[in-house]
Protein backbone atom coordinates (compact mmCIF):
# COMPACT_ATOMS: atom_id res chain seq x y z
CA UNK A 1 0.00 0.00 0.00
CA UNK A 2 1.31 3.14 -0.63
CA UNK A 3 2.16 5.61 2.20
CA UNK A 4 -1.70 7.46 2.29
CA UNK A 5 -0.74 9.14 5.78
CA UNK A 6 0.18 11.87 3.04
CA UNK A 7 -1.81 11.73 0.12
CA UNK A 8 -5.03 12.81 -1.00
CA UNK A 9 -5.04 16.63 -0.55
CA UNK A 10 -7.68 17.86 -2.44
CA UNK A 11 -7.73 21.64 -4.65
CA UNK A 12 -10.02 23.04 -5.67
CA UNK A 13 -8.71 26.15 -7.66
CA UNK A 14 -11.43 28.85 -9.41
CA UNK A 15 -14.16 26.30 -10.02
CA UNK A 16 -16.82 27.37 -11.87
CA UNK A 17 -19.88 25.00 -12.25
CA UNK A 18 -23.00 25.62 -13.88
CA UNK A 19 -26.22 23.65 -14.77
CA UNK A 20 -28.17 24.43 -17.97
CA UNK A 21 -31.34 23.63 -18.70
CA UNK A 22 -33.63 24.22 -21.79
CA UNK A 23 -33.59 28.37 -20.98
CA UNK A 24 -31.74 28.83 -18.10
CA UNK A 25 -28.07 27.95 -16.81
CA UNK A 26 -28.30 27.93 -13.30
CA UNK A 27 -23.98 28.92 -11.64
CA UNK A 28 -23.57 26.24 -8.85
CA UNK A 29 -20.28 26.66 -7.92
CA UNK A 30 -18.69 30.33 -8.80
CA UNK A 31 -14.56 30.27 -8.47
CA UNK A 32 -14.80 28.44 -5.62
CA UNK A 33 -11.02 27.88 -4.43
CA UNK A 34 -10.29 25.69 -1.04
CA UNK A 35 -7.73 23.32 0.16
CA UNK A 36 -9.22 19.68 1.77
CA UNK A 37 -5.61 18.77 3.63
CA UNK A 38 -4.60 15.43 3.45
CA UNK A 39 -5.76 12.74 6.19
CA UNK A 40 -7.89 14.73 7.64
CA UNK A 41 -11.28 15.03 8.46
CA UNK A 42 -13.29 18.12 6.36
CA UNK A 43 -16.79 18.61 6.85
CA UNK A 44 -18.50 20.57 4.10
CA UNK A 45 -21.70 22.22 5.51
CA UNK A 46 -24.14 25.00 3.91
CA UNK A 47 -27.48 25.59 3.52
CA UNK A 48 -29.52 22.77 1.43
CA UNK A 49 -29.54 23.23 -2.10
CA UNK A 50 -25.76 25.29 -2.06
CA UNK A 51 -24.25 22.63 -4.66
CA UNK A 52 -22.91 20.78 -1.72
CA UNK A 53 -23.14 17.63 -4.06
CA UNK A 54 -21.86 18.94 -6.79
CA UNK A 55 -18.34 19.44 -5.10
CA UNK A 56 -18.92 15.71 -4.10
CA UNK A 57 -19.43 14.73 -8.01
CA UNK A 58 -16.48 16.68 -9.15
CA UNK A 59 -14.11 15.30 -6.67
CA UNK A 60 -15.18 11.77 -7.29
CA UNK A 61 -14.96 12.26 -11.21
CA UNK A 62 -18.99 12.12 -12.14
CA UNK A 63 -18.45 15.89 -13.08
CA UNK A 64 -16.30 18.00 -14.91
CA UNK A 65 -15.47 21.44 -13.83
CA UNK A 66 -16.65 24.56 -16.95
CA UNK A 67 -13.83 26.45 -15.37
CA UNK A 68 -10.93 26.13 -13.00
CA UNK A 69 -9.45 23.01 -11.69
CA UNK A 70 -9.79 20.44 -9.29
CA UNK A 71 -6.48 18.57 -8.34
CA UNK A 72 -5.92 15.90 -6.06
CA UNK A 73 -2.08 16.07 -4.84
CA UNK A 74 -1.23 18.41 -7.45
CA UNK A 75 -2.73 16.22 -10.72
CA UNK A 76 -6.48 17.17 -11.95
CA UNK A 77 -9.30 14.75 -11.94
CA UNK A 78 -10.08 12.85 -15.03
CA UNK A 79 -12.74 10.48 -14.23
CA UNK A 80 -14.33 8.45 -11.25
CA UNK A 81 -11.10 5.90 -9.60
CA UNK A 82 -11.10 3.36 -7.02
CA UNK A 83 -8.43 6.04 -4.95
CA UNK A 84 -12.06 8.67 -4.59
CA UNK A 85 -15.10 6.94 -3.41
CA UNK A 86 -18.41 8.04 -2.83
CA UNK A 87 -20.89 6.82 0.02
CA UNK A 88 -24.10 8.53 -1.01
CA UNK A 89 -27.31 10.31 0.29
CA UNK A 90 -29.58 7.50 0.90
CA UNK A 91 -28.13 3.96 -0.28
CA UNK A 92 -26.67 3.00 -3.36
CA UNK A 93 -25.89 -0.72 -2.45
CA UNK A 94 -26.51 -3.24 -5.46
CA UNK A 95 -29.96 -4.60 -4.22
CA UNK A 96 -29.04 -7.83 -5.95
CA UNK A 97 -26.19 -8.58 -4.44
CA UNK A 98 -25.62 -10.00 -0.37
CA UNK A 99 -24.33 -7.42 2.02
CA UNK A 100 -21.35 -9.73 1.44
CA UNK A 101 -20.87 -9.56 -2.36
CA UNK A 102 -21.61 -5.90 -2.14
CA UNK A 103 -18.68 -4.97 -0.15
CA UNK A 104 -16.31 -7.80 -2.74
CA UNK A 105 -17.16 -6.04 -5.46
CA UNK A 106 -15.04 -3.75 -5.23
CA UNK A 107 -11.96 -6.01 -5.16
CA UNK A 108 -13.50 -8.51 -7.41
CA UNK A 109 -13.56 -5.75 -10.17
CA UNK A 110 -10.11 -5.05 -10.39
CA UNK A 111 -8.81 -8.13 -9.11
CA UNK A 112 -6.20 -6.08 -6.41
CA UNK A 113 -6.17 -8.64 -4.12
CA UNK A 114 -6.90 -12.97 -4.69
CA UNK A 115 -10.62 -13.77 -3.45
CA UNK A 116 -9.44 -15.17 -0.15
CA UNK A 117 -7.89 -11.87 1.00
CA UNK A 118 -10.85 -10.14 -0.14
CA UNK A 119 -13.52 -12.44 2.09
CA UNK A 120 -11.06 -11.77 5.05
CA UNK A 121 -11.32 -8.66 4.47
CA UNK A 122 -14.82 -8.24 3.65
CA UNK A 123 -15.61 -10.47 6.82
CA UNK A 124 -13.45 -8.43 9.09
CA UNK A 125 -14.94 -4.67 8.03
CA UNK A 126 -18.76 -6.18 8.41
CA UNK A 127 -17.63 -7.39 11.88
CA UNK A 128 -16.24 -4.11 12.71
CA UNK A 129 -19.48 -1.79 11.99
CA UNK A 130 -21.47 -5.03 13.77
CA UNK A 131 -23.23 -6.88 10.73
CA UNK A 132 -21.52 -9.99 11.08
CA UNK A 133 -25.23 -11.87 11.24
CA UNK A 134 -25.73 -10.13 8.22
CA UNK A 135 -23.56 -11.19 5.81
CA UNK A 136 -26.27 -12.73 3.71
CA UNK A 137 -28.72 -10.95 3.79
CA UNK A 138 -29.91 -8.65 0.55
CA UNK A 139 -30.06 -4.69 1.35
CA UNK A 140 -33.82 -5.13 1.61
CA UNK A 141 -33.83 -7.09 4.55
CA UNK A 142 -31.85 -4.56 6.20
CA UNK A 143 -32.25 -1.52 8.34
CA UNK A 144 -31.88 2.06 6.97
CA UNK A 145 -28.66 2.69 9.75
CA UNK A 146 -27.38 -1.29 8.87
CA UNK A 147 -27.22 -0.19 4.67
CA UNK A 148 -25.41 2.76 5.39
CA UNK A 149 -23.02 0.73 7.83
CA UNK A 150 -22.40 -1.77 4.86
CA UNK A 151 -21.59 1.00 2.45
CA UNK A 152 -19.28 2.70 4.54
CA UNK A 153 -17.72 -1.06 4.59
CA UNK A 154 -18.19 -1.19 0.44
CA UNK A 155 -16.08 1.99 0.28
CA UNK A 156 -13.47 1.22 3.28
CA UNK A 157 -11.85 -2.09 2.16
CA UNK A 158 -10.73 -0.47 -1.20
CA UNK A 159 -8.56 1.42 0.89
CA UNK A 160 -9.44 4.94 -0.96
CA UNK A 161 -6.82 8.06 -0.22
CA UNK A 162 -10.28 10.20 -0.35
CA UNK A 163 -13.43 9.05 1.49
CA UNK A 164 -16.22 11.22 0.22
CA UNK A 165 -19.69 11.43 2.50
CA UNK A 166 -22.74 12.67 0.90
CA UNK A 167 -24.88 13.21 3.56
CA UNK A 168 -24.73 9.55 4.23
CA UNK A 169 -26.63 9.86 7.37
CA UNK A 170 -29.57 11.94 6.13
CA UNK A 171 -33.04 10.37 6.72
CA UNK A 172 -31.67 8.42 9.64
CA UNK A 173 -33.45 8.47 13.23
CA UNK A 174 -31.81 10.43 15.91
CA UNK A 175 -30.40 7.41 17.60
CA UNK A 176 -29.25 5.44 15.17
CA UNK A 177 -27.27 9.02 13.29
CA UNK A 178 -25.63 9.17 16.75
CA UNK A 179 -24.22 5.71 16.80
CA UNK A 180 -23.75 5.70 12.92
CA UNK A 181 -21.19 8.88 14.00
CA UNK A 182 -19.64 6.76 16.22
CA UNK A 183 -19.49 3.92 14.04
CA UNK A 184 -17.63 6.14 11.53
CA UNK A 185 -15.26 8.28 13.99
CA UNK A 186 -13.96 4.66 15.04
CA UNK A 187 -13.36 3.77 11.31
CA UNK A 188 -11.69 7.38 10.78
CA UNK A 189 -9.67 7.21 13.32
CA UNK A 190 -8.47 3.72 12.50
CA UNK A 191 -7.58 4.98 8.70
CA UNK A 192 -5.94 8.35 8.80
CA UNK A 193 -6.94 8.59 5.28
CA UNK A 194 -8.50 11.99 4.23
CA UNK A 195 -11.64 12.28 4.39
CA UNK A 196 -14.75 14.55 3.24
CA UNK A 197 -18.25 14.53 4.96
CA UNK A 198 -21.11 16.88 3.77
CA UNK A 199 -24.20 17.82 5.95
CA UNK A 200 -26.58 20.49 6.99
CA UNK A 201 -26.46 19.43 10.63
CA UNK A 202 -24.06 21.68 12.80
CA UNK A 203 -24.02 19.23 15.65
CA UNK A 204 -23.06 16.70 13.32
CA UNK A 205 -20.43 18.56 11.37
CA UNK A 206 -18.54 19.85 14.87
CA UNK A 207 -19.11 16.41 16.74
CA UNK A 208 -17.56 15.13 13.52
CA UNK A 209 -14.85 17.66 11.94
CA UNK A 210 -11.03 18.57 12.28
CA UNK A 211 -11.59 21.27 9.83
CA UNK A 212 -14.93 22.59 8.64
CA UNK A 213 -15.55 24.42 5.65
CA UNK A 214 -18.70 26.26 5.57
CA UNK A 215 -20.88 27.47 2.21
CA UNK A 216 -22.25 30.65 0.84
CA UNK A 217 -25.83 30.33 -0.57
CA UNK A 218 -25.97 28.99 -4.31
CA UNK A 219 -23.63 30.05 -6.48
CA UNK A 220 -21.58 28.66 -4.06
CA UNK A 221 -18.06 30.14 -2.27
CA UNK A 222 -16.28 29.61 0.73
CA UNK A 223 -17.77 31.69 3.13
CA UNK A 224 -14.72 30.57 6.16
CA UNK A 225 -13.05 27.76 7.52
CA UNK A 226 -12.86 26.53 10.91
CA UNK A 227 -10.48 24.07 12.73
CA UNK A 228 -12.02 22.49 15.02
CA UNK A 229 -9.80 21.66 18.09
CA UNK A 230 -11.48 19.05 20.04
CA UNK A 231 -9.96 16.57 21.60
CA UNK A 232 -9.56 12.79 19.81
CA UNK A 233 -10.98 10.36 20.00
CA UNK A 234 -14.10 11.98 19.69
CA UNK A 235 -16.44 10.65 22.31
CA UNK A 236 -20.24 11.92 22.71
CA UNK A 237 -19.41 13.72 26.20
CA UNK A 238 -17.62 16.31 23.75
CA UNK A 239 -20.98 17.65 23.10
CA UNK A 240 -20.82 18.66 26.64
CA UNK A 241 -17.61 21.10 26.61
CA UNK A 242 -17.51 24.07 26.76
CA UNK A 243 -15.44 24.12 23.27
CA UNK A 244 -17.83 22.42 21.48
CA UNK A 245 -20.62 24.96 22.68
CA UNK A 246 -18.21 27.95 21.73
CA UNK A 247 -17.33 26.47 18.35
CA UNK A 248 -21.35 25.55 17.72
CA UNK A 249 -22.45 29.20 18.53
CA UNK A 250 -19.76 30.53 16.16
CA UNK A 251 -20.91 28.26 13.37
CA UNK A 252 -24.63 29.48 13.79
CA UNK A 253 -23.41 32.49 13.40
CA UNK A 254 -21.67 32.59 10.46
CA UNK A 255 -24.67 30.47 9.26
CA UNK A 256 -27.44 33.01 10.36
CA UNK A 257 -25.75 35.57 8.37
CA UNK A 258 -25.34 33.70 5.27
CA UNK A 259 -29.30 32.52 6.08
CA UNK A 260 -30.53 36.11 6.22
CA UNK A 261 -28.47 36.96 2.88
CA UNK A 262 -29.87 33.93 1.13
CA UNK A 263 -33.43 34.96 2.18
CA UNK A 264 -33.17 38.55 1.31
CA UNK A 265 -32.07 38.15 -1.84
CA UNK A 266 -34.37 35.07 -2.77
CA UNK A 267 -38.14 37.19 -2.05
CA UNK A 268 -38.10 36.46 -5.78
CA UNK A 269 -37.31 32.91 -5.27
CA UNK A 270 -39.88 32.09 -2.32
CA UNK A 271 -42.84 33.38 -4.94
CA UNK A 272 -40.76 30.81 -8.15
CA UNK A 273 -41.13 27.98 -5.05
CA UNK A 274 -44.43 28.66 -4.17
CA UNK A 275 -46.21 28.60 -8.03
CA UNK A 276 -43.57 25.27 -8.20
CA UNK A 277 -45.42 22.83 -5.65
CA UNK A 278 -48.49 24.44 -7.01
CA UNK A 279 -48.27 22.98 -10.63
CA UNK B 1 -59.54 -37.05 25.81
CA UNK B 2 -56.52 -35.46 27.64
CA UNK B 3 -56.12 -31.72 27.88
CA UNK B 4 -53.03 -31.51 25.48
CA UNK B 5 -54.95 -33.58 22.86
CA UNK B 6 -57.91 -30.64 23.23
CA UNK B 7 -55.07 -28.11 23.12
CA UNK B 8 -54.02 -29.37 19.83
CA UNK B 9 -56.72 -30.19 18.39
CA UNK B 10 -58.04 -26.58 19.14
CA UNK B 11 -54.64 -25.03 17.76
CA UNK B 12 -55.38 -26.91 14.70
CA UNK B 13 -58.35 -25.23 13.95
CA UNK B 14 -57.21 -21.57 14.78
CA UNK B 15 -54.33 -22.43 11.91
CA UNK B 16 -57.10 -23.33 9.32
CA UNK B 17 -58.98 -21.03 10.44
CA UNK B 18 -56.22 -18.31 10.03
CA UNK B 19 -55.02 -19.84 6.53
CA UNK B 20 -57.93 -21.35 5.12
CA UNK B 21 -61.38 -20.94 6.03
CA UNK B 22 -61.54 -17.25 7.15
CA UNK B 23 -63.65 -14.38 5.36
CA UNK B 24 -61.00 -13.26 2.97
CA UNK B 25 -61.47 -16.76 1.19
CA UNK B 26 -64.90 -16.56 1.56
CA UNK B 27 -64.83 -13.74 -0.35
CA UNK B 28 -62.96 -14.54 -3.14
CA UNK B 29 -64.85 -17.67 -3.82
CA UNK B 30 -68.09 -15.94 -3.78
CA UNK B 31 -66.16 -13.34 -6.66
CA UNK B 32 -66.47 -16.24 -8.62
CA UNK B 33 -69.79 -17.68 -8.01
CA UNK B 34 -71.27 -14.54 -8.36
CA UNK B 35 -69.91 -14.21 -11.68
CA UNK B 36 -71.39 -17.60 -12.74
CA UNK B 37 -74.45 -16.47 -11.04
CA UNK B 38 -74.90 -13.12 -13.50
CA UNK B 39 -73.75 -14.80 -16.49
CA UNK B 40 -76.84 -17.45 -16.13
CA UNK B 41 -79.25 -14.94 -15.15
CA UNK B 42 -78.12 -12.64 -17.68
CA UNK B 43 -79.06 -16.06 -20.17
CA UNK B 44 -82.02 -17.19 -18.83
CA UNK B 45 -83.76 -14.09 -17.78
CA UNK B 46 -83.18 -11.74 -20.92
CA UNK B 47 -84.49 -11.87 -24.63
CA UNK B 48 -80.83 -10.14 -25.23
CA UNK B 49 -78.82 -13.24 -24.43
CA UNK B 50 -80.95 -16.31 -24.88
CA UNK B 51 -78.45 -18.16 -27.47
CA UNK B 52 -75.40 -18.00 -25.46
CA UNK B 53 -74.76 -21.61 -23.08
CA UNK B 54 -75.17 -20.94 -19.73
CA UNK B 55 -71.78 -22.08 -17.61
CA UNK B 56 -73.81 -25.71 -16.93
CA UNK B 57 -74.03 -26.29 -20.39
CA UNK B 58 -70.39 -25.77 -20.89
CA UNK B 59 -69.21 -27.66 -17.96
CA UNK B 60 -71.73 -30.58 -19.72
CA UNK B 61 -69.29 -29.60 -22.96
CA UNK B 62 -66.45 -30.71 -20.93
CA UNK B 63 -67.33 -34.45 -20.72
CA UNK B 64 -68.02 -34.44 -24.64
CA UNK B 65 -64.35 -33.48 -25.48
CA UNK B 66 -62.04 -35.51 -27.39
CA UNK B 67 -58.88 -35.39 -25.28
CA UNK B 68 -56.69 -36.54 -27.90
CA UNK B 69 -57.47 -33.87 -30.46
CA UNK B 70 -57.95 -31.19 -27.72
CA UNK B 71 -54.75 -31.72 -26.77
CA UNK B 72 -53.14 -31.64 -30.28
CA UNK B 73 -54.65 -28.32 -30.88
CA UNK B 74 -53.24 -26.96 -27.39
CA UNK B 75 -49.51 -28.65 -28.34
CA UNK B 76 -49.81 -26.56 -31.67
CA UNK B 77 -50.69 -23.04 -30.19
CA UNK B 78 -48.46 -23.74 -27.21
CA UNK B 79 -45.34 -24.76 -29.78
CA UNK B 80 -46.57 -21.23 -32.07
CA UNK B 81 -46.28 -19.45 -28.88
CA UNK B 82 -42.80 -20.55 -27.68
CA UNK B 83 -41.34 -19.90 -31.32
CA UNK B 84 -42.54 -16.25 -31.48
CA UNK B 85 -41.96 -15.57 -27.85
CA UNK B 86 -38.75 -17.21 -27.98
CA UNK B 87 -37.78 -15.27 -31.46
CA UNK B 88 -38.74 -11.78 -29.92
CA UNK B 89 -36.61 -12.33 -26.91
CA UNK B 90 -33.43 -13.95 -29.00
CA UNK B 91 -34.18 -10.77 -31.61
CA UNK B 92 -36.09 -8.00 -29.11
CA UNK B 93 -33.62 -8.37 -25.90
CA UNK B 94 -30.54 -7.42 -28.02
CA UNK B 95 -32.08 -4.54 -29.60
CA UNK B 96 -33.54 -3.08 -26.67
CA UNK B 97 -29.88 -3.73 -24.71
CA UNK B 98 -28.40 -1.63 -27.79
CA UNK B 99 -31.12 0.93 -27.49
CA UNK B 100 -30.73 1.74 -23.63
CA UNK B 101 -26.52 1.63 -23.52
CA UNK B 102 -25.50 3.18 -26.90
CA UNK B 103 -26.65 6.23 -27.80
CA UNK B 104 -25.25 5.43 -31.36
CA UNK B 105 -27.22 2.76 -31.63
CA UNK B 106 -30.48 5.02 -30.02
CA UNK B 107 -30.38 7.17 -32.64
CA UNK B 108 -29.88 4.39 -35.27
CA UNK B 109 -32.47 2.24 -33.94
CA UNK B 110 -35.08 4.58 -31.88
CA UNK B 111 -36.78 6.19 -34.48
CA UNK B 112 -37.61 3.35 -36.59
CA UNK B 113 -38.77 1.13 -33.66
CA UNK B 114 -40.87 4.17 -32.25
CA UNK B 115 -42.44 4.72 -36.14
CA UNK B 116 -43.31 1.10 -36.68
CA UNK B 117 -44.25 0.57 -33.21
CA UNK B 118 -47.67 2.15 -33.18
CA UNK B 119 -49.31 0.30 -35.89
CA UNK B 120 -51.64 -3.01 -33.76
CA UNK B 121 -49.66 -6.14 -34.77
CA UNK B 122 -52.94 -7.24 -35.91
CA UNK B 123 -53.20 -5.17 -39.27
CA UNK B 124 -50.05 -6.70 -40.21
CA UNK B 125 -52.02 -9.93 -41.32
CA UNK B 126 -52.75 -8.88 -44.93
CA UNK B 127 -48.75 -8.28 -45.08
CA UNK B 128 -47.45 -11.23 -43.94
CA UNK B 129 -48.96 -13.35 -46.58
CA UNK B 130 -46.14 -11.79 -48.88
CA UNK B 131 -43.51 -12.22 -46.11
CA UNK B 132 -43.74 -15.67 -46.13
CA UNK B 133 -45.43 -18.93 -48.71
CA UNK B 134 -45.57 -21.49 -45.74
CA UNK B 135 -48.59 -20.84 -43.05
CA UNK B 136 -46.87 -21.90 -40.52
CA UNK B 137 -44.12 -19.47 -40.66
CA UNK B 138 -46.88 -16.56 -40.80
CA UNK B 139 -48.45 -17.81 -38.06
CA UNK B 140 -44.68 -18.15 -36.24
CA UNK B 141 -44.14 -14.44 -37.12
CA UNK B 142 -47.27 -12.83 -36.27
CA UNK B 143 -46.85 -14.28 -32.96
CA UNK B 144 -43.23 -12.94 -33.14
CA UNK B 145 -43.99 -9.71 -34.10
CA UNK B 146 -46.25 -9.83 -30.78
CA UNK B 147 -43.86 -9.93 -28.48
CA UNK B 148 -40.98 -8.02 -30.30
CA UNK B 149 -42.03 -4.35 -29.29
CA UNK B 150 -42.62 -5.20 -25.87
CA UNK B 151 -39.82 -6.99 -24.88
CA UNK B 152 -37.52 -4.35 -27.12
CA UNK B 153 -39.43 -1.40 -25.25
CA UNK B 154 -39.10 -2.52 -21.52
CA UNK B 155 -35.30 -3.79 -21.88
CA UNK B 156 -34.43 -0.56 -23.42
CA UNK B 157 -36.70 1.41 -20.51
CA UNK B 158 -35.26 -1.01 -17.85
CA UNK B 159 -32.02 0.07 -18.74
CA UNK B 160 -32.48 3.80 -19.22
CA UNK B 161 -33.83 4.27 -15.71
CA UNK B 162 -31.46 1.93 -13.73
CA UNK B 163 -30.50 4.79 -10.93
CA UNK B 164 -27.68 6.84 -11.44
CA UNK B 165 -26.00 6.16 -8.20
CA UNK B 166 -25.43 2.47 -9.12
CA UNK B 167 -23.06 3.08 -12.18
CA UNK B 168 -21.87 5.56 -10.46
CA UNK B 169 -20.53 3.33 -7.58
CA UNK B 170 -19.36 0.82 -9.86
CA UNK B 171 -17.70 3.02 -12.09
CA UNK B 172 -15.70 3.72 -9.41
CA UNK B 173 -14.74 0.53 -7.79
CA UNK B 174 -12.83 0.22 -11.49
CA UNK B 175 -15.64 -1.77 -13.43
CA UNK B 176 -14.99 -1.93 -17.11
CA UNK B 177 -17.62 -1.51 -19.85
CA UNK B 178 -18.68 -4.94 -20.48
CA UNK B 179 -18.85 -5.95 -16.71
CA UNK B 180 -21.52 -2.69 -16.68
CA UNK B 181 -23.08 -3.83 -18.62
CA UNK B 182 -23.09 -8.04 -17.24
CA UNK B 183 -22.72 -6.94 -14.00
CA UNK B 184 -24.66 -3.41 -13.23
CA UNK B 185 -27.25 -2.35 -16.06
CA UNK B 186 -28.65 -5.87 -16.65
CA UNK B 187 -29.34 -6.76 -12.87
CA UNK B 188 -30.58 -3.60 -12.04
CA UNK B 189 -32.76 -3.73 -15.11
CA UNK B 190 -34.00 -6.79 -14.57
CA UNK B 191 -37.58 -6.76 -13.13
CA UNK B 192 -38.48 -4.31 -16.14
CA UNK B 193 -37.20 -6.82 -18.58
CA UNK B 194 -39.44 -9.21 -17.23
CA UNK B 195 -42.31 -7.31 -16.81
CA UNK B 196 -41.64 -7.00 -20.76
CA UNK B 197 -41.68 -10.87 -21.31
CA UNK B 198 -44.95 -10.91 -19.24
CA UNK B 199 -46.53 -8.35 -21.47
CA UNK B 200 -45.10 -10.53 -24.33
CA UNK B 201 -46.45 -13.85 -23.58
CA UNK B 202 -49.66 -12.27 -23.05
CA UNK B 203 -49.19 -10.24 -26.25
CA UNK B 204 -48.18 -13.57 -28.49
CA UNK B 205 -51.29 -15.36 -26.99
CA UNK B 206 -53.76 -12.63 -28.47
CA UNK B 207 -51.65 -13.09 -31.69
CA UNK B 208 -51.67 -16.72 -32.18
CA UNK B 209 -55.27 -17.17 -31.85
CA UNK B 210 -56.40 -14.42 -34.13
CA UNK B 211 -53.84 -15.71 -36.69
CA UNK B 212 -55.33 -19.72 -36.45
CA UNK B 213 -58.40 -18.72 -36.88
CA UNK B 214 -57.48 -16.74 -40.12
CA UNK B 215 -55.44 -19.75 -41.13
CA UNK B 216 -57.36 -22.64 -41.10
CA UNK B 217 -54.19 -24.63 -39.72
CA UNK B 218 -54.85 -25.68 -36.85
CA UNK B 219 -54.73 -25.02 -32.99
CA UNK B 220 -56.68 -23.52 -30.54
CA UNK B 221 -58.03 -20.65 -32.68
CA UNK B 222 -59.05 -22.80 -35.43
CA UNK B 223 -60.75 -24.80 -32.95
CA UNK B 224 -62.77 -22.21 -31.18
CA UNK B 225 -63.00 -20.85 -34.56
CA UNK B 226 -64.92 -24.34 -35.92
CA UNK B 227 -66.85 -24.90 -33.65
CA UNK B 228 -68.47 -21.12 -34.10
CA UNK B 229 -68.92 -22.22 -37.41
CA UNK B 230 -70.77 -25.61 -36.60
CA UNK B 231 -72.95 -23.27 -33.70
CA UNK B 232 -71.82 -25.67 -31.43
CA UNK B 233 -70.91 -22.52 -28.43
CA UNK B 234 -70.63 -24.64 -25.35
CA UNK B 235 -67.30 -25.82 -26.98
CA UNK B 236 -66.60 -22.26 -28.06
CA UNK B 237 -66.82 -21.00 -24.20
CA UNK B 238 -64.88 -23.98 -23.64
CA UNK B 239 -62.22 -23.18 -25.98
CA UNK B 240 -62.17 -19.44 -24.78
CA UNK B 241 -61.63 -20.83 -21.25
CA UNK B 242 -58.70 -23.28 -22.26
CA UNK B 243 -57.08 -20.40 -24.36
CA UNK B 244 -57.07 -18.23 -21.04
CA UNK B 245 -55.62 -20.96 -19.24
CA UNK B 246 -52.73 -21.06 -21.71
CA UNK B 247 -52.01 -17.71 -21.05
CA UNK B 248 -52.14 -17.74 -17.75
CA UNK B 249 -49.92 -20.81 -17.15
CA UNK B 250 -47.72 -18.73 -19.70
CA UNK B 251 -47.78 -15.65 -17.25
CA UNK B 252 -46.87 -17.88 -14.18
CA UNK B 253 -44.11 -19.59 -16.15
CA UNK B 254 -42.50 -16.25 -16.38
CA UNK B 255 -42.89 -15.34 -12.77
CA UNK B 256 -41.82 -18.54 -11.61
CA UNK B 257 -38.82 -17.88 -14.07
CA UNK B 258 -37.99 -14.07 -12.84
CA UNK B 259 -38.44 -15.04 -8.53
CA UNK B 260 -35.17 -17.51 -9.89
CA UNK B 261 -33.36 -14.70 -11.56
CA UNK B 262 -34.24 -12.08 -8.52
CA UNK B 263 -34.28 -14.12 -5.91
CA UNK B 264 -33.03 -10.38 -4.20
CA UNK B 265 -36.96 -9.45 -4.68
CA UNK B 266 -38.84 -11.74 -3.16
CA UNK B 267 -37.01 -12.31 0.52
CA UNK B 268 -39.80 -11.46 2.38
Amino acid sequence: MVDSNHKGEVVFENVTRAVQTKKTETIILDHCSFVIESGKLTVLIGPSGCGKTTIINLIAGYEKPDRGKVLIDGKPVAGPDRERLVVFQETALFPWLTCYDNVMFGPLATKVMTREEAHEQTVNLLEKVGLRDFLYKYPMQLSGGMMRRAELARALINRPTVMLMDEPFRGLDAMTRELMQEYYLRLVEESHGTHLFVTSEIEEAIFLADRLIIMTNKPSRVKHTLDIDLPRPRIASVLRSKRYIELKSLTLEILHEEAVKASRASGKADIAIESGLRT
Amino acid sequence: MSASTLNTTSNLWKQVRKTVANWTTVRRIMSVLLFLLAWTILVQFTGQFHQIPTPAAVFAALFQLKLGVIFTEIFRSFLRVLCGFLLGLLIGFPIGVAIGYSRIANYLLFPAVEMVRPIPPIAWIPLTVLFFINIESQIVFLTFYGAFFPIVYNTMGGISEVDIRLPRAAMSFGINRMGMLWKIILPAAMPQIFTGMKVAIGITWLMVVAAEMIASKGGLGYWVWYHHTVMEYPMVILGMGIIGLCGALCSVGIDVIGSHFMKWRNIF
